[in-house]
């Protein structure tokens, strides 16, 4: 650790000072051969595309962030500068900060939720048996596979008020109350239909991670454990934990982006609704900027999510390239 | 190498948290030629349910014939249309022509993006019904000619009421209640089919309280949900819905409501004539037990207050052909295919002496009696706003269904109401 604290603290400067000495080994610095050339032409279509397809829109929302932009603008292509006063009507309503801190809440519950079951089926597929894990993976990725539009309308037919299968099942199970309980009634019944959907879809990458992690420990290990005395428990922390842990932040750190911004899952099921409160970032900037006719706006909601993530997202930055670090 | 290949994952992961939209198509064609309009095609928008098949070929057969021209209908929803619309009228190609409602016409009549149609007015529209030409006139030019309207009624299986042993249409709304009570209680159907959110009728409503959804204060709009009159209209819809095991925060199109009542087990539904049409797509057999009456008022001699939905028909000012669109509304708007649509739909025509073609027909004999005292929501570029989702009128039925006061929640939703009629345009 004191190595470490002694290092600058920005990560990348590091590995760009660190990445040649290793990859180059004992050729010249100066890096005269034919070849040199060929890894900058294989990133170049990753690097087009990225720049084409994330940079530029990018760009473009930044820009409008800082237009007066409504249906009027829009059909005139008329440009309004507005300067900052998007963001300061966004930063001084009450409306975003409410729904920066559900959609943190938000992310933080399904996070933890999708870990925890995620890693729990993992360790399960890693003891199963061949058939019934071959059975069980079947399922995950079949889940896994489902495109997102598709699975949030079969939960909404699921959970449909009147004839939704759930409410009938529980009602046959004796429930009766719930024989006509709308879902979409409430923020929480929102949230937990949202919450369902999300962990459901998002467990079988995990798991299927996790698995993968397992994999790579070898055998030989455990016995070595065990010939220690070591028992269940004890060899699940000290020689299981270690190898996961690196795919644990790195399935962690995804999942948190990912939910984060699960727009289309919150959209469908209910729009953000019953009364706005089910409405986390991604869904505000819509619904205030293209569902309200008010581009501008929407644009500067979604530059401060991108900056809220960025933040979020900071912290496991930082550990998953401080461990690189500790690699070199 | 491993864990870098991860942590460069996770930062193409989170990148690609950023909504990336737009798309354009541009084929330029549309030169106003001198040999009839040959090779050209016009696009029509109009809504779902709006204009029957045999209206759209018909009319496209006159049109081919008298302008060598082609016409292209496309059907849009109305879930959605405006933020649909506010997007093609940017782009390079609008549709040339489009239905708009009235309600939304004022709105965009001051973006500018529709054309000024004055001579269409002054060349086919002397004889408009002034009243539904309203909607079309914002700041005392044309921007929008008036197609059709149409009002709310009362469709009815009329199975369900004999099995339930009645044997007349309700008069006055306390038998229109008393009548639904006795299928409740008679027969195993659902009385009436009225999700919580049924807000044209609820709009109906106030209506006939004598009352608009919005005042004027200090120059400025804003939210009059707290009046007494609109609280009286929510008690009403409260009364009826209460009859319904409809869901509370859905409107009439989620699940569509003609569907609903298609399924043969629900005694009336409020809604438009055509949403017949529906219900018998659903289920032909239901066909010959639809009957229609008139939404009743509080007393026999006066129906209830209706929403007067209508819609225009707009020519787009990003067009490129814009004399062909407006050959089009000469056509569309004729007296042979305003009538034909007029008879075709039930729906009452732009012009007074068209009326005519509703004689016999069952939905507009239904719906006529309540159209004078027919209304819309305020004409004015403001409204728009408040229609996109989540509507704020809409929240408010909710909550009071859900057991609010009608007082607390207007005032649950009167800041949202009121900075959408402030919003900057």
């Amino acid at each position: 650790m004191t190595v470490q604290t002694e290092r600058p603290p920005s990560g990348p400067v590091d590995v760009a000072k660190t990445t040649p000495g290793r990859s180059g080994g004992g050729r010249p610095a100066t890096g005269k051969r034919p070849g040199a050339l060929v890894p900058y032409l294989l990133l170049l279509p990753a690097c087009a595309a990225t720049v084409l397809l994330l940079g530029w829109p990018l760009l473009k929302d930044v820009l409008l962030s800082f237009q007066n932009l409504n249906m009027a603008q829009l059909i005139q292509h008329v440009t309004e500068w507005n300067g900052v006063e998007n963001y300061r009507q966004v930063l001084t309503g009450e409306d975003f900060w409410r729904v920066t801190l559900r959609s943190i809440l938000f992310t933080a519950v399904n996070v933890v939720l999708i870990m925890v079951a995620g890693t729990l089926i993992g360790l399960l597929l890693a003891r199963l048996g061949k058939r019934m894990r071959i059975t069980l993976m079947m399922g995950l990725v079949l889940a896994w596979a489902m495109p997102v539009v598709a699975a949030s309308t079969v939960y909404q037919w699921l959970f449909a008020q009147r004839f939704g299968v759930v409410n009938w099942v529980l009602d046959k199970l004796g429930w009766h109350s719930m024989a006509d309980y709308s879902w979409t009634s409430s923020q929480m019944s929102t949230f937990f239909v949202v919450t369902l959907l999300i962990v459901w879809m998002s467990i079988p990458f995990v798991a299927i991670n996790l698995y993968a992690a397992t994999t790579t420990i070898p055998s030989e290990l455990y016995e070595a454990a065990s010939l220690d005395g070591a028992g269940v428990w004890k060899s699940f922390t000290t020689v299981t934990m270690p190898f996961l842990r690196p795919f644990l932040y790195a399935t962690t750190f995804l999942e948190v982006i990912w939910v984060f911004k699960a727009f289309v899952q919150v959209f469908t099921i209910n729009g953000g609704g019953p009364d706005r409160l089910t409405e986390i970032l991604p869904v505000y900037a819509y619904i205030e900027g293209v569902g309200n006719q008010h581009y501008g706006m929407g644009a500067a909601i979604a530059v401060l999510t991108i900056l809220i993530l960025l933040g979020l997202t900071a912290y496991y930055l930082r550990i998953v390239l401080k461990q690189e670090e500790d690699e070199l | 190498m491993k864990r870098r290949l991860i942590s460069a994952i996770g930062v193409a992961g989170m990148m690609i948290s950023l909504a990336a939209c737009g798309g354009d198509n541009g084929d330029g064609d549309g030169k106003a030629g001198a040999d009839g309009y040959a090779g050209q095609t016009l696009t029509v928008w109009v809504m779902d349910g709006s204009s029957p098949d045999q209206w759209q070929k018909d009319v496209a057969a006159a049109f081919e014939k008298k302008t060598k021209a082609k016409v292209k209908f496309q059907i849009q929803q109305w879930n959605g249309i405006q933020q649909k619309l506010t997007t093609a009228l940017s782009e390079e190609n609008p549709p040339d022509v489009f239905e708009i409602g009235n309600t939304q016409t004022p709105a965009y009549a001051k973006t500018g993006g529709l054309a000024d149609l004055a001579d269409l007015k002054s060349e086919i529209g002397g004889e408009w019904t002034a009243s539904l030409n309203e909607s079309s006139i914002f700041e005392g030019k044309q921007y929008a000619a008036p197609w059709y309207f149409a009002n709310r009624v009362v469709l009815y299986n009329k199975k369900v009421w004999a099995d339930a042993g009645i044997k007349d249409t309700p008069k006055t709304r306390d038998e229109f209640y008393a009548d639904l009570k006795q299928i409740g209680e008679k027969t195993d159907a659902e009385p009436i089919y009225l999700p919580g959110q049924n807000w044209y009728h609820f709009v109906g409503l106030t209506i006939g309280e004598g009352v608009q959804l919005v005042k004027e204060q200090d120059g400025k709009y804003v939210s009059n949900l707290a009046d007494p009159k609109v609280a009286a209209a929510m008690e009403t819809y409260k009364k009826f819905q209460a009859l319904s095991k409809a869901p509370k925060d859905k409107d009439e199109a989620t699940p569509q409501q003609g569907e609903v009542f298609g399924k043969g087990n629900v005694g009336a539904f409020i809604g438009m004539g055509w949403e017949a049409g529906i219900a018998i797509k659903a289920n032909p057999k239901i066909e010959k037990e639809i009957g229609y009456f008139t939404i009743p008022g509080a007393t026999a001699d006066k129906p209830e207050g209706v929403f007067l939905g209508g819609s225009n028909l707009a020519v787009a000012a990003g067009s490129k052909k814009q004399e062909l669109a407006k050959e089009f509304l000469k056509i569309a708007l004729s007296d042979t295919y305003e009538g034909e649509l007029a008879k075709l739909n039930g729906v009452i025509p732009n012009k007074e002496a068209l009326q005519s073609n509703l004689k016999g027909n069952e939905v507009a004999e239904a719906a006529a009696p309540a159209a004078a005292g027919g209304g819309t929501t305020p004409l004015i570029p403001e409204w728009a706003a408040v229609e996109n989702a989540p509507n704020p009128v809409k929240t408010y039925m909710t909550a009071v269904l859900n057991g609010k006061s009608p007082a607390a929640a207007a005032k649950q939703v009167e800041d949202e109401f009121n900075k959408r009629l402030a919003q900057q345009q």
